[in-house]
């Protein structure tokens, strides 16, 4: 019978309960859906490398030798090792269009993912393309690509379409910030799709011979496939712990190795990875943030809706149901509406929010089995808060039941100290209205329903400023970047390996304002190396620097190196310091000293004049031209890769921004929501808490409107009470957010628009106004007798 | 009819308020019979709500003995005190205290979980005349009707007692007096002793006995020879 009264105590107040339901499954979708997202990121790229044997090194270098690919397989701790030629070709039929092709001889380290197609045969002279790239150009299994690189033109069948563990984050260069697939992806061929042409003249070329005659005198017996020029060694290394090992062991005995790059500091893995980390951050606070604020405002409500029971607790006491009986009776109310909460919250998380962020996310990442995943963690937080909601149950009934039953009958008065009373009789206080009078009191004599109501609130303004203030910070971010820091209308990025010659002919042309981005090493503080850049500065008033205090300021001096605040941060440096590096392919280390800081909102790197490192006796040959001549429509322009205008840029980075911003949108729009259920929730218990005093006060013939205006009045100071307390705490979130959550490549600095904290107020405002106003209107329906019987 | 059922002995009930104490009940001390009609009467604040919840078991006494059918309950536990009301206590509330989302019917069933030989609840809602509303819900019901459910409610359990406090008191006289007869007719049937808690002084006429109640203590504890009968009494 008492089940029976469970479910009728629920339907009965239904609006109540379903406000409990939304706001479990509110907080555990947001939970449990961005937990899906950031496990389906981690465990389906983990995944990927484990099964598809991702390598551990890169070895790069020029021409690398059999020889050489069997010296790095003697190595210790070296399981397997293959050479990859990689180079960028153009597509025959398109200029635009291009990918980064692989020749390979074996596919045993960073194997196909085969979506459709064959697996890899080295006797094929057939090709593998990328899955996004195919689809987004609608070729299959059995089309026919031509593509060519300098005077090698190859046509080829497609194999098959593929992901591959090394290609999550595909890019044409570094000038590009987002990935384009339908301009650009990863094609894998057989070493023995190389036509012989091409390898011969290459020879011919590095020997001076023209005459293929003569060659053939010098190298009677050649096998063109020995000398094809394999830039790339991928190592796989035996155990995580002895990469760095065999990273400085092939330093050591393979002389052709010019870079050694980590797996984890390519640029796909530490893209993906930065998403991880990031999402971890900001997301995964966010998720707590939810998950706290809905459990918090869930535990007040139950508390006070079994409050609202006393009375028949008492009765059912009285009647002679054990305490264990009442109470098992109670924590149902807590339990069954927070489990079909929870659960509807796991699988909303689930499909809604952890699927569309992998949707957003899997834009730009290429990689197979990419679904939202709920994670056993995400289960048992989902159980903690179904147990925890009925614990809290419990032990509001449990405090009732406490009680002896006669107690239990009466009705429960507000306790009323003295001290409070002072005030309350006071001269100034008399002379308030008559509702400013009440309220006060209903406020001081109910203190922890009023705290439950602005914390509630203030939760939610909190989630809205931080939400949007993220928001401004990013396009603050990027106005800073393209409109103070670039100072230029197209940056030209030089082709790779041009000469002093080539590079003059085109800084005569398009202007003297220059940089150069070097690969290098640095030494950190424990003494291990870490891959970064130096960038090399001599684009003059095109290229600007803020200091950490985001003031203008030069690079000027020609005694040391900038750093970056955050760089300096991470590796504990001050100005003065000496900091130590070297540049890729060369193993001379130079100490240079730190003369001062730059803040960088991007990349956190070294900077150094011109001047700088050609006193270290570094050749300085720009890669990249900033201009403001009128460049529109020039793309092919010799010796030059491309050619960038600062609009297309800034709508790159705004892209690749899009997806962070589509987030933090669904996250306000959750925010939204569950401030709406909170204040809903806490108006309406408030109102039905009071209503017995409404009645009493219509019985002694207040007018309607007068109590309506009392009701709307407090929970007026209530919301403004939370949204002072609120826009504060939303900024201070937001500027914690950004301090210990981003990537370590990012240094945005908080900024929040006036106009948010004006959306925060209003918006949490008017939410809460126009549920008073829908709450208040119940004043005119009050049953003055019924209500008054009903709460004796 | 002249087995003592009730021996209330001496009992005090001091209440705490804030740091000031003050006793409903100082030294109370009366007997009642088993099957008598008993109404114990008294002004506001006379402590008899006090009695009636001793009685009930749902209070404990600071000091004294409340005997109920040889057995003090004031020395109970609360989980005795639990099974003595289920097992021996019918209450009846001035406001019926019947639950709302439970209908005529399940609310007279509810009983079925605590007691081991309940009366079948529709012979119980017969004897009440409800037995045309069993499947209504209690806001379908008028005052004097829900106040019948609470009857039923109290006597399906067979209890050695049933204690009324003021279950006239919200109700208009004409459903108060069948309200009244229903108690009474229960009471003579020999099945239960009906101890009604009021202050309407008209109601001690139809007693068997009475018992004045006033500043926490018994002024007389009478027996009426001849009680009137309800239609007898002008209402």
């Amino acid at each position: 019978m008492l089940r029976r009264k469970l479910f009728r105590e629920i339907r009965k107040n239904l609006s109540q309960f379903i406000t409990i339901l939304l706001m479990v499954m509110i907080g555990v979708m947001a939970y449990s859906g961005i937990e899906a997202y950031m496990a389906g990121m981690t465990i389906a790229a983990d995944d990927f490398y484990r099964d598809n044997n991702l390598q551990d090194l890169n070895v790069m270098g020029e021409n690398f030798t059999k020889e050489d690919l069997e010296n790095v397989k003697k190595l210790d701790h070296v399981k397997n090792a293959e050479r990859k030629l990689e180079i960028n070709v153009i597509n025959s039929s398109d200029n635009d269009k291009g990918f980064l092709a692989s020749f390979i001889e074996t596919n045993e380290i960073s194997k196909f993912y085969v979506y459709e197609g064959k697996p890899f045969d080295p006797e094929s002279k057939g090709a593998w393309v990328n899955k996004y790239y195919a689809e987004a150009n609608g070729l299959k299994v059995g089309d026919t690509i031509k593509f060519k690189y300098d005077t090698m033109e190859i046509e080829a069948v497609i194999e098959g379409i593929i992901h591959m563990p090394d290609h999550l984050y595909t890019i044409r260069d570094e000038a590009a910030l987002l990935p384009n697939f339908n301009e650009f992806g990863f094609i894998y061929l057989s070493y023995n799709a190389i036509p012989e042409e091409y390898i011969r003249d290459a020879i011919m070329k590095k020997l001076g011979i023209e005459d293929e005659a003569l060659l053939k005198v010098f190298m009677p017996d050649i096998n063109y496939k020995e000398y094809i020029p394999y830039n790339y060694i991928m190592v796989d290394v035996d155990e995580k712990a002895n990469v760095e090992a065999v990273r400085y062991a092939i330093e050591d005995n393979i002389g052709s190795a010019l870079a050694i790059i980590k797996a984890e500091d390519t640029v796909s893995y530490s893209r993906y990875q930065g998403e991880i980390d990031e999402g971890k951050g900001f997301v995964g606070i966010f998720s707590g943030l939810f998950l706290f604020i809905a459990v918090l405002s869930v535990i007040t409500t139950m508390t006070r809706v079994i409050k609202k029971q006393r009375i028949q607790i008492g009765t059912l006491k009285a009647l002679g149901f054990t305490d264990s009986a009442v109470q098992l009776h109670y924590i149902g109310f807590g339990f069954w509406v927070s489990l079909i909460g929870a659960a509807l919250g796991l699988l909303l998380g689930r499909f809604f929010i952890g699927g569309v962020f992998m949707k957003l996310e899997m834009d730009f990442f290429e990689l197979p089995n990419n679904g939202a995943i709920i994670e056993l963690k995400s289960y048992i937080v989902a159980l903690l808060v179904v147990l925890g909601i009925s614990f809290v149950t419990y032990l509001t009934c449990r405090k009732q039941l406490k009680e002896n039953p006669a107690e239990t009958l009466r009705i429960e008065l507000p306790k009323v100290k003295s001290g409070t009373l002072g005030f309350t009789t006071s001269k100034v206080f008399r002379k308030l209205s008559f509702g400013v009078k009440w309220n006060i009191r209903d406020i001081i004599r109910n203190k922890i329903r009023t705290v439950t109501a602005v914390v509630g609130i203030t939760g939610c303004c909190v989630l809205i400023v931080c939400a949007l203030g993220m928001l401004n910070s990013i396009d603050n971010f990027i106005k800073l970047q393209f409109e103070e820091l670039y100072n230029f209308n197209y940056k030209i990025t030089l082709n790779q390996g041009l000469n002093k010659d080539e590079t003059k002919a085109l800084t005569d042309i398009y202007g003297e304002y220059t940089s150069k981005t070097l690969g290098i090493e640095i030494k950190n503080p424990s003494g291990e190396r870490e891959a970064n850049s130096i960038f090399v500065y001599d684009a003059g008033e095109k290229i600007r620097f803020k200091d950490k205090d985001d003031e203008f300021m030069q690079i000027n001096r020609d005694d040391g190196v900038y750093i970056t605040v955050r760089l300096a941060e991470n590796l504990n440096l001050k100005v003065g310091d000496t900091i130590s590096w070297h540049v890729y392919g060369s193993k001379e280390f130079y100490d240079s000293k730190i003369v001062g800081f730059n803040r960088d909102p991007q990349s956190q790197i070294i900077t150094a004049t011109r001047t700088y490192i050609e006193s270290l006796g570094l050749e300085y040959l720009p890669d990249s031209i900033y201009t403001d001549m009128d460049l529109k429509g020039q793309k092919d322009i010799k010796n030059v890769e491309s050619v960038q205008d600062i609009a297309t840029m800034k709508n790159d980075i705004s892209g690749m921004l899009e997806m962070m911003r589509s987030m933090i949108i669904i996250i306000i729009a959750v925010a939204v929501l569950l401030g709406v259920i909170i204040i809903y929730s806490m108006s309406i218990l408030s109102y039905s808490e009071k209503q017995y005093q409404f009645s009493t006060l219509k019985v002694l013939g207040f007018e309607d409107s007068m109590i309506r205006k009392i009701f709307i009045k407090q929970n007026n100071w209530i919301a403004v009470a939370a949204i002072i307390l609120g826009l504060p705490l939303g900024r201070a979130l937001t500027g914690w957010l950004f301090t210990i959550c981003l990537e370590d490549t990012y240094d945005f600095s908080t900024y929040i628009h006036p106009l948010t904290y004006l959306l925060g107020a209003i918006g949490t405002f008017t939410v809460s106004f126009i549920v008073s106003q829908f709450l208040g209107r119940k004043v005119n329906g009050i049953d003055m007798v019924s209500s008054l019987k009903s709460n004796e | 009819m002249s087995k003592e059922l009730i021996n209330f002995n001496n009992v005090r009930k001091t209440y705490s308020v804030g740091e000031k104490n003050f006793d409903a009940l100082s030294g109370a001390s009366f007997t009642v019979n088993k099957g008598e009609f008993v109404v114990i009467l008294g002004p506001s604040g006379a402590g008899k709500s006090t009695i009636l919840n001793l009685l009930g078991g749902m209070d404990k006494a600071t000091s004294g003995e409340i005997i109920i059918d040889g057995k003090d309950i004031s020395k109970l536990t609360p989980k005795e005190m639990t099974h003595y009301r289920a097992e021996n206590i019918g209450f009846i509330f001035q406001f019926y205290n019947i639950l709302p989302t439970l209908t005529v019917i399940e609310n007279v069933e509810l009983i079925n979980d605590i007691v081991k030989n309940p009366k079948p609840a529709m012979e119980v809602l017969k004897r009440v005349g409800l037995e045309m509303h069993a499947g209504k819900f209690p806001n379908q019901l008028s005052g004097g009707e829900q106040q019948r459910v609470s009857i039923a409610r109290a006597i399906a359990k067979n209890p050695l007692l049933l204690l009324c406090d003021e279950p006239t008191g919200a109700l208009d006289s004409q459903t108060g007096v069948e309200v009244l007869k229903l108690l009474k007719e229960q009471c003579r049937s020999g099945e239960n002793t009906v101890v009604i808690v009021t202050h309407n002084s008209l109601i001690a006429e139809i007693a068997d006995r009475v018992i004045r109640v006033k500043n926490g203590k018994i002024r007389s504890n009478e027996l009426n020879t001849s009680p009137k009968k309800i239609e007898e009494v002008e209402w």
